[in-house]
Formats: C-alpha cells, structure tokens, sequence
C-alpha cells in the first residue's frame, strides 16, 4: 500500500527559512572586460559637463590603436563603496579616476597595477599628487588634475553693500555677518557637515595638523589640540552663533553647496577650482558676477592654507588589459589632453610645466586659486589607511555632530581618538 | 524535429497496446503500479529542481559565504587577493561586545520594526475594510491609487520624502515655520534619532501598506455574508464583528502579512541609508542592514559586516519561527 506523502505540519525551521529566503531574495549581477573595448571610470559631481571632451578624446584614442573606449561616470558620493563592490565582485573597469586621497589605499591593497614598468617620469608631475601614487616603491597613479578649493563670493553683492574682500578671519565674520543683515534671504557662508574638505582649512589655519608620525613611526592626530579647535570653533561658530548659514548646511555636502549657490543663494562659500564654471554653467545669470579670494589667514598678510586634491588615472590589476589600459592613460595625461582639459573643466593640470600656463591663460575667477595653490595648500597625511578615515567618515561625523549641538571639545577628542586608531593600524 | 518524436510515441504506445492483453496481467500491472510510484516519487523532485538549483546558486552559495566571511579577517587586501585568515568566533565576540550594537543598531532595528509593522497591518486593513464597503467602479480607482504608492521604488520615494522634510526649504518645515511652531532657522530633524526614524517609519508605511491592504481585501471577500448577518441579527457593532467574525476567519492571512511585514522592515536599507547621516559610520542613526552595508563596504571590514549580517539573519528567523509557531499553534486550538 502506497504510503500517503502528506504531511500535517510544515517543519518549522524549514519554513521559517524558507520564508526568510523569499523575502530576502535577491539578484546577482556580472560584467567583465574584453580586449577591444576598455572600461574607464571616471567621477562625477562637482565637474562641469564632461561629455564633450570624451567623446573627442576617445575618437582620437580608438583611430590610434584601434580600441573603443567605453566611459561611466561614477558620482564622487559613495565612490569608494562602489570601487570596493566592484573589486569584490571582478567587475573593477580598466581605468579608473581616483581621488588622490583614494590612491595610497588601493594600491597598498594590491587593486592596482604597478606603472613603474612603463618608464613614467615622476618628476614631471606636481608633486603632491605624485607622492600619493608612488605608494610601496611603485607607481599607482598618474596625476591628471590638480584640484584646490577657495572661496568664491558674489562680485554684484560685495559691491551693492560696498564689501572689501576679507584678510582676516575676523574680518571674513564681520563681511558674512554684514551680508547677513544686508540680505537676510541669502545665506553669506555656508558651513556643511558633510564636506570634510571645507573643515580641514581650519585645522590646518588654527596651527595645527590632521595627523603627524612621530620618530617611532606612531600617528599622532592634532585635531584635539587648542589650535585646532579654534579653528573649528571659528568656522562652526559661523553657523551657531552668527547664523550665517542654514540649519540645512548640516546635511550638504560640497555639490550641495555649489548648488546653492548656483541657485544665488550663497553669498560666499568654499568651492573647488571647477566649480565657477559649472555655478555659470548651471545659471547663466550669474556670468561675470563670480569672484574669488583666497581662505584668509588668522593674521593679516597669511593665508588659511586649503586641501590640495586632484586626481590620479590608474589602472587596475588583473583585467588583463592593462597594457591597452596604460596607453589610454598615457593618452589622457599627455600634455595636450591635460591641457584640454584643464581649459575645459578649470582644473589645475598635474603637469608640472602646465600649471604656470594654465594659470596665465585662465580665467580670470581662478587667480585666487592659483595663489591658494602656489601659497596655501596642504594634502592630507600620506598614510596607506588615510582613506580609511575617509571611507569611515570620521571628519564628516564631527562637523555634523559639532553642528548638531555636541560640543567642539568632545567631538574632537573623539575625531582624533578615531584618526589615531586607524593610522595606527586599529 | 516533430516527425520523429511523433513517431518514437506511436512506436512505444503501439508496443503497449501490443503487450498490454498477452503479457501475465498481475505482473504487468504490479511492475507499471511500481515504475509510476517511483515516478511519482520523483516528479516533484524533477519539477523542484531548476527552482532548486536557482536558490542554491543566487541564495544558499551567497549565504554560505557570509557564514564562512564570518568567521575571517577579511578586509581590502584580502578581497584583492582571495586568501584570508580564520579567527574563529573573533569578529562575533567583537559584535557582541560592542556597545553600539546594544545602544543604537538592535534597538534601532528591533524598535523601529515593531512599529512599522503594527502601523503598517493597522493602516493596510482599515484602507482593506475601507475598499470593501467601496463601489466597484470606485474601488478600482482607489486600489489603482494606493497601488502607485506600492509601485514607487525605494529610492525614489525615499527622495520624495527627503524633499516633504528638507530642513530649509521642504514643505514641513515650510508650514511649521508659518504656524510659528518652529523659528525661521528650522530644525534638523535628521540629527533626532527619534525625528529621523519617524520619518522613515512614515516612508516605509506608506510604501507598505499597499500590500497589506489588497492582500487583505482578498480576504475579505471570501468571508461569508451569512456571518456578519447572522452576527448583525445578535446585534454585533462593526468592531465586535471585525474580531469576531472577520479576524478568525482571515487569521491566517494576517500571519502572512506580519510575517512578511516584519522581514520587510527588520532589513530596511535604502529608506535609512539615503536620509542624511543614515550611511555615516558611528552615526546613531544606523539599523542592523545598514550597519552591515557600512561595515562592509564602507570601512572595508568584511568579516564583522558578514558577521552582522549573520545575526541579523538569525534574528530574522528567530522571529519567523516564533510567528509561524504563534500560527500553528492557533490552528491546532481550532
């Protein structure tokens, strides 16, 4: 007699599990590369519009060698979460743009390939963007662009309100508390929790630095140090006690503010050197209206220096394209296409010899950067984990929770405290 | 191709019919009954198993890894070069012992999903009540509204709901600043724990309920008419006659719909990591997903992120399992 196969009850772990699995279902994804075509990443977000010198370049590059090139435009926000999913998953591009801040992880991580073999001169570069891509006696990373931020202000507002261009640090505050009273519907400097780049001027303005090693090797951070945080005072104080940002600015980050000011909303506000172009880009209005100046220092006659960024182009490891890859970026890093595109985006070239003639040629709006660069710039600690700082957030947790109403005191020590844990291999 | 398989069949089914009065026909029938049984026994493995298949490849192989993560150093390097270190219980012991996963990511989870739940089934049956007493006509253009809110991707809404909260010029803080309830220089909601999951709770109701509701309104309408009018004649009101005679009656497809609810809103992701601070490390804003995510990916410790991962995982089922018995248990009483 044939058994009866039913069951009365569903075992519970079994369909507990199956239930589980259900709502928890989820998709793979795939991708790869192939000889004829190469991948490249680039990042997206503060650039103007990119499209236009791509698509030019990479004819150029495909009637050379005869290889297409295929370009995805990754946003700077959450970049690295993305780079780090990708190598997870095999699917990292050929090329990629790295911030410079991104390349020492990387590379010490073994995701990129080393170029010394291709007989790159490391001299010709602006060396603080070489030095974060000659990480463990290679080559990782060929500085493309140099990136710097300064403040850019309203030229049509300073002179309706008869405004000079502010020298000092207090004079700044006394020029954004003017343009407060003088226009209370605009916001006269923004302060935002989630751009690390516009917190670290202060820092490094109050005389003090991010993190320095001591003779032991041991990564020491200062940014619990009274310098330091009068600097942070100063720069937060803006927004809690003489409310010349927005409570909102405790959520932007840096694209957040150049859209606010795009919008002519902002009066003044610490921008990238690319930025000017894509405010006139985004609101034609404001054309002629930009103007720029460099942080102020403390003192008269000194200067607030600012983050040194900029990007490098690499190549990844274990494509096997990366012969074709490097040919792609000795092809964008060429003085030529470097040029090209510092005209066109206002980036600084990483060429050494381009950046005097970029500077003389360009726009007048980017003189102040050109002194920031020259005089006031500063890169972050050239340790292998400093991206792990980044990647975890710890300035951007302290501006915010600073912002939020926790002391300056408190959220420093713990900033430092995290600094120091991850530099020192915690 | 169709000529000779057409043929294959008459063959063998000519054979049958030619074997069929000449052979012993007990052994015949005994040896078919046998082979049918065996095929029967087979036939639902046979049909399972590109189901099978497709679970162990996209499902069980993605969650023995975790597991065997789990158990691992496991970070940059290690993903790049594909060898690694067992630490035992390590990454699990750090878990456990860190504060965070008491103080903010569990209870940020656990708390948070009790709530939508209960708001999402409340809201879901009384929109399913609603809709049942509607008009036909009219209840096509009330479930074609609420089906919209179902459609709207995570993301999306998740946007939609940042805008309606945005801190200076979003339509709350707008009103309230025109009812005077708060001062013109606004209030981050999003640096409240409480504000900020508010929030989300709304976001993740209103992408819920939906659901609820049409599963519900199924249900509805398969209980009888003579019941409520029977309990209409002893003189039940509505609230005595929605527990008395609607509730057991669709009792089990609420245990599906909490159920389903609950693993829903216990792995929220997108509705949290995209508010602001909701994907910053460290930040009090994170639940058990979300944590995993940022662990992972974001501070490139792949270990402790599986190892979260795992937990949430196990909670998951622990908390399946309790309902599911909760259900069974109702049954048998019945």
């Amino acid at each position: 007699m044939a058994r009866t196969r039913t069951r009365k009850y569903v075992p519970l772990p079994a369909a507990a599990l199956a239930l589980t699995l259900a709502a928890t279902a989820c998709t793979g994804g795939g991708g790869g590369g192939d000889a004829d075509t190469l991948t490249v990443w680039i990042m997206q977000g503060t650039n103007p519009d990119e499209s236009g010198f791509f698509d030019e370049a990479n004819a150029a590059f495909t009637e050379e060698t005869g290889i297409e090139v295929d370009v995805e435009f990754v946003p700077w926000d959450g970049a690295q979460e993305k780079i780090s999913t990708a190598i997870a998953g095999g699917t990292t591009p050929d090329v990629i743009e790295l911030g410079n801040t991104f390349v020492p992880g990387f590379a010490d991580s073994g995701a990129l390939h080393d170029l010394s073999g291709y007989g790159v001169d490391t001299s010709l570069y602006v060396p603080g963007l070489m030095d974060m891509g000659a990480v463990n006696e290679g080559v990782h990373g060929v500085p493309w662009y140099a990136s710097i931020r300064s403040m850019v202000y309203r030229t049509d507002v300073f002179e309706e309100h008869d405004l000079e261009v502010p020298e000092t640090w207090d004079e700044l505050r006394e020029t954004a508390l003017a343009i407060e009273e003088a226009e209370p519907d605009m916001i006269a400097l923004p302060v935002p929790g989630d751009a690390q780049y516009s917190v670290m001027p202060w820092i490094w303005g109050g005389g003090a630095e991010i993190a320095v090693q001591g003779a032991d090797g041991t990564w020491v951070s200062e940014v619990d140090t009274p310098e330091a945080r009068a600097g942070i005072e100063f720069f937060t104080g803006l927004a809690l006690e003489d409310d010349t940002s927005t409570t909102g600015a405790v959520n932007w980050n840096e694209i957040k503010i150049m859209e606010s000011f795009s919008e002519g909303d902002a009066a003044m506000a610490l921008l990238g050197s690319a930025n000017p172009k894509a405010i006139v880009e985004n609101n034609p209005e404001l054309e002629g209206a930009l103007g720029s100046f460099p942080i102020p220092g403390r003192e008269s006659g000194t200067y607030t220096p600012s983050f040194a960024g900029g990007s490098l182009l690499s190549v990844f490891e274990g494509t096997g394209n990366e012969e074709a890859a490097w040919s792609y970026v000795e092809h964008l890093t060429s003085e030529e296409n470097m040029m090209l595109w510092a005209e066109q985006t206002g980036f600084f070239p990483g060429l050494l010899s381009g950046v005097d003639t970029f500077t003389a040629s360009a726009d007048p709006v980017l003189e102040a950067y050109a002194i920031q660069l020259n005089e006031a710039s500063k890169g972050v600690p050239t340790a292998p984990a400093w991206s792990q700082v980044e990647a975890e957030q710890v300035l951007v947790g302290m501006q915010q929770a600073i912002l939020n109403g926790t002391s300056v005191e408190e959220a420093t020590t713990k900033a430092a405290d995290d600094i120091e844990r991850i530099l020192n291999g915690g | 191709m169709g000529t000779p398989v057409g043929q294959a069949v008459d063959g063998h089914g000519a054979r049958q019919h030619r074997r069929a009065p000449t052979g012993p026909p007990g052994r015949g029938r005994r040896a078919s009954a046998l082979g049918l049984r065996r095929r029967r026994a087979l036939l639902p493995w046979v049909l399972l198993a590109p189901a099978l298949a497709v679970i162990a490849a996209l499902l069980l192989f993605p969650l023995a890894r975790i597991v065997w993560l789990s158990f691992r150093e496991y970070r940059l390097r290690n993903l790049v070069s594909g060898e690694s270190e067992f630490i035992g219980l390590a990454n699990y012991v750090s878990l456990f012992t860190d504060s965070y996963l008491w103080r903010i990511a569990l209870p940020n989870t656990v708390v948070f999903a009790a709530v939508a739940v209960v708001a999402t089934v409340v809201l879901g049956t009384l929109v399913a009540l609603l809709l049942s007493r509607l008009r036909p006509v009219t209840r096509v253009v009330v479930v074609s509204c609420v089906m919209v809110a179902w459609a709207m991707p995570a993301v999306s809404g998740t946007y939609v709901w940042l805008w309606i909260f945005d801190v200076d010029d979003g339509i709350v803080a707008q009103a309230l600043m025109r009812l005077g309830v708060i001062g013109p220089e606004g209030y981050n909601w999003f640096a409240d724990r409480l504000f900020f999951y508010a929030i989300v709770t709304l976001n993740v109701v209103h992408g819920g309920f939906p659901f609820v509701a049409v599963t519900v309104l199924a249900g509805l309408l398969t209980v009888p008419r003579e019941l409520h009018e029977a309990a209409l004649i002893d003189g039940a009101g509505a609230w005595k006659r929605f527990w008395h005679v609607t509730f057991p009656v669709l009792r089990p497809v609420f245990a599906v719909v909490t159920i389903l609810s609950t693993i829903w809103d216990f792995k929220v992701f997108a509705q949290v990591y995209l508010m602001p601070g909701g994907g910053v490390g460290g930040s009090e804003m994170l639940n058990l997903g979300v944590w995993t995510y940022v662990s992972s990916f974001g501070q490139r410790d792949y270990g402790t992120g599986s190892a979260i991962a795992v937990v949430l995982t196990l909670l998951l089922l622990g908390v399946t399992a309790i309902y599911l018995r909760a259900l069974f248990r109702e049954d048998e009483l019945r």
